[in-house]
């Protein structure tokens, strides 16, 4: 047998979220004087103090973790050693002329026409005159290539320091039974349901299947109201990535009334010095919700208010 | 462990894993209260958060524990998890989740591969599993059809143990005909990802023998890694398994071909031979005979459910399970080995050794 949560045949789509990372890699000096070199179209290899060649250039090792004695020229010309075709394009593992080792790159050619262990040569891309391993197109077959030489590498470029670089990753995240009710419930009825806790009759917000305290079962769903009070805040006045409104305004976590969790929130302020007479923890507040069809989200709600005496 | 799906699209992580950890409990005689430590497996590249973990504090009942997250399979942290009992610790519970349905799961694999050599060309998992085949099958003379049938008789046995959530079953011709996955394998030649969630229970000997259920005792464990190097690894076998089932071997005291039961993670059908061949339940190329006797992965392997970062945990709990259940008293079997993975192409594996 196998376990299964409790599930509500309901009908919500996926809640999609995007994560989208800048960095700026810093490659090294092997890596980064391998990319400088590509718009010079000169593949740039490491000689290690064995004898070893490794292309593309390693700043260590692969074999000892030794360093380089130095970064040379490499042949464009090569071996391929084995392949594959996933969605269409094939991929080889190619070892150049005079390397000790195998790397991964575009084969431009039909997988019928391919053998392991026959010659293949780099063809430089028309497009791409940047610094990425891309200005290499792809190997082609070449069946009457002369074998090339490991060379010194003359006059290198200055290794690139960072490049930048981005990872964007999309995500359908599940509501799940119980988040999948409760946005159901603000949608439709404007309201903010929980469920109990499992010993008590406060609601747990978010709700869920199983109680985070005790981990039994939770009680019976529960409408908490819209009014609620400051457990903790603060006052932001500083600008940061990510943020979906103007400066300043205070970060809340309030405990609606009925619940006994604190959910986050924002209560808009109009200056500095009022916010922090007015708003601190034990602050009574309201919840402001939207005009207009609502979306089934938290963002529902506006903003939170203070109830004045 | 819950049912495994190819997509959970009606609970979301916490549900899977309150789920696991209620029913992990069930005829034992123990309840959280008795659970020193937590461990648990998943990923926060596929849960789409940073240190996922800590939003699944409660499922897990982890409140007010000693929690710690492995990002790597759910063996690796029964592994950690026995290290505890080791160290003083008395009963552990062991819990590994995955959504694979939520996001891309090639980026997944994506993320671990090189950004300046590797990324821009498209080398990935699925590249570095058809080089692996295609360089098998070149060194071992196997067929397709060999191949085939290994996958057809997995999404059977998946089948009838009924944990796994499937569409139809495919025989051999239509694991054949499922196109291409990565030449040379076709794409049910692959593992496919599933949703679930797994728990598993770990204690001392002196308690285990106390409870409800009769016990399986972890006798020996290994893990061994290969270099990041996709090509530099050794072409036609995987070095660090073979590593990783000695070291479970020499403490067990015996080696992975005595075993009665073996559940082994394949990414690929030509990883799962890799894997039996690895653990010494064959020679190298001689994987097939291995892969088709009926002691190795009953519960239908990661070929028909690869609940990624749980996969290892799955087959721990699935051999588990056939030590205690016997399919007749004649042949009951006393020993089993298990084997976990991780990374392009299996760079990683963990091997436990498991008796009754």
């Amino acid at each position: 047998m196998y376990s299964a949560p409790e599930a509500y045949p309901l009908d919500l789509p996926t809640f999609h979220s995007q994560i989208s990372m800048p960095y700026t890699l810093t490659p090294g000096r092997a890596a980064g004087t391998f990319l400088a070199e590509m718009p010079n179209r000169r593949i740039v290899g490491s000689r290690f103090p064995d004898g070893k060649v490794v292309a593309p250039a390693q700043d260590f090792s692969p074999y000892n973790s030794d360093e380089p004695e130095a970064l040379v020229q490499v042949p464009e010309t090569g071996v391929l050693t084995a392949f594959t075709r996933v969605k269409g394009e094939v991929i080889g593992l190619i070892r150049l002329d005079g390397c000790d080792n195998e790397f991964p790159h575009k084969i431009l050619a039909d997988l019928g026409d391919l053998s392991v262990g026959q010659r293949v040569a780099a063809k430089w891309s028309d497009d791409d005159q940047g610094n990425s391993i891309l200005a290499i197109a792809g190997f082609v077959p070449s069946a009457d290539a002369p074998v090339g030489a490991v060379k010194d590498l003359a006059d290198p470029a200055e290794p690139l320091g960072v490049i930048d670089y981005s990872m964007t990753l999309d995500y359908e995240h599940s509501y799940g039974p119980y988040y999948g009710r409760m946005f159901d419930e603000i949608r439709e009825h404007g309201r903010v349901m929980g469920v109990r806790t499992s010993n008590g009759d406060d609601a747990l917000l978010p709700p869920r299947e199983v109680d985070d305290v005790t981990h039994k079962r939770t009680g019976t769903w529960k409408a908490c109201a819209d009014t609620g009070t400051i457990r903790a805040c603060s006052i932001i006045n500083m600008e940061v990535f990510g943020q979906t409104r103007q400066v300043p305004y205070v970060y809340a976590e309030i405990v609606l009334d009925g619940a006994s969790t604190r959910m986050i929130h924002v209560v808009e302020i109009d200056d500095l010095e009022t916010a922090k007479q007015k708003i601190k923890p034990g602050t009574r507040v309201r919840a402001i919700w939207t005009q207009g069809e609502r979306k089934g989200s938290v963002a529902d709600i506006e903003r939170f208010e203070v109830i004045e005496d | 462990m819950t049912q495994l799906r190819p997509a959970w699209d009606s609970a979301q992580h916490i549900d899977l894993i309150s789920a696991v950890v209620t029913d992990v409990f069930k005829g034992t005689g123990l309840t959280l209260d008795d659970v020193d430590f937590i461990i648990d497996s998943g990923s926060d590249v596929l849960d789409g958060r940073s240190i996922s973990n800590c939003g699944f504090l409660g499922a897990l009942g982890a409140h007010h524990k000693e929690e710690a997250r492995v990002e790597e399979d759910g063996l690796w942290g029964a592994l950690y998890g026995v290290n505890k009992l080791r160290a003083g610790s008395s009963i552990g519970l062991i819990v590994a989740y995955t959504k694979p349905s939520e996001s891309d799961i090639s980026l997944y694999w994506s993320s671990m591969v090189e950004p300046f050599y590797q990324r821009p060309v498209g080398f990935n998992q699925h590249v570095a599993l058809g080089i692996q085949a295609q360089r098998y099958l070149d060194a071992s003379g196997i067929k397709d059809r060999d191949l085939a049938d290994v996958v057809a008789k997995r999404w059977a046995a998946a089948a009838e143990g009924g944990q796994v959530a499937f569409d139809s079953i495919p025989d051999a011709d239509a694991v054949l005909a499922s196109g291409e996955g990565a030449a040379p394998l076709t794409e049910l030649m692959i593992s496919r990802p599933v949703d679930g969630a797994v728990a598993v229970l770990l204690s001392t000997e002196e308690i285990a023998r106390r409870l409800g259920r009769p016990p399986v005792f972890i006798t020996g464990m290994g893990t061994a890694m290969d270099t990041h190097s996709f090509a530099a690894r050794g072409a036609d076998k995987l070095q660090s398994v073979a590593n990783a089932s000695a070291m479970a071997s020499a403490k067990a005291g015996w080696n992975a071909a005595e075993a009665d039961v073996v559940e082994v993670s394949g990414s690929s059908v030509v990883g799962e031979l890799l894997a039996l061949e690895g653990i010494g339940v064959a020679k190298a190329g001689k994987g097939l005979d291995a892969a088709l006797s009926d002691k190795v992965n009953r519960s239908g392997g990661a070929l028909p459910a690869d609940p990624v970062l749980a996969t290892g945990l799955a087959r721990l709990a699935a051999a588990a399970d056939q030590l205690l259940q016997p399919q007749s008293a004649a042949a009951a079997p006393s020993r089993a080995v298990v084997h976990g993975t991780g990374g392009v192409a299996m760079q990683t594996n963990c091997v436990f050794t498991l008796e009754v």
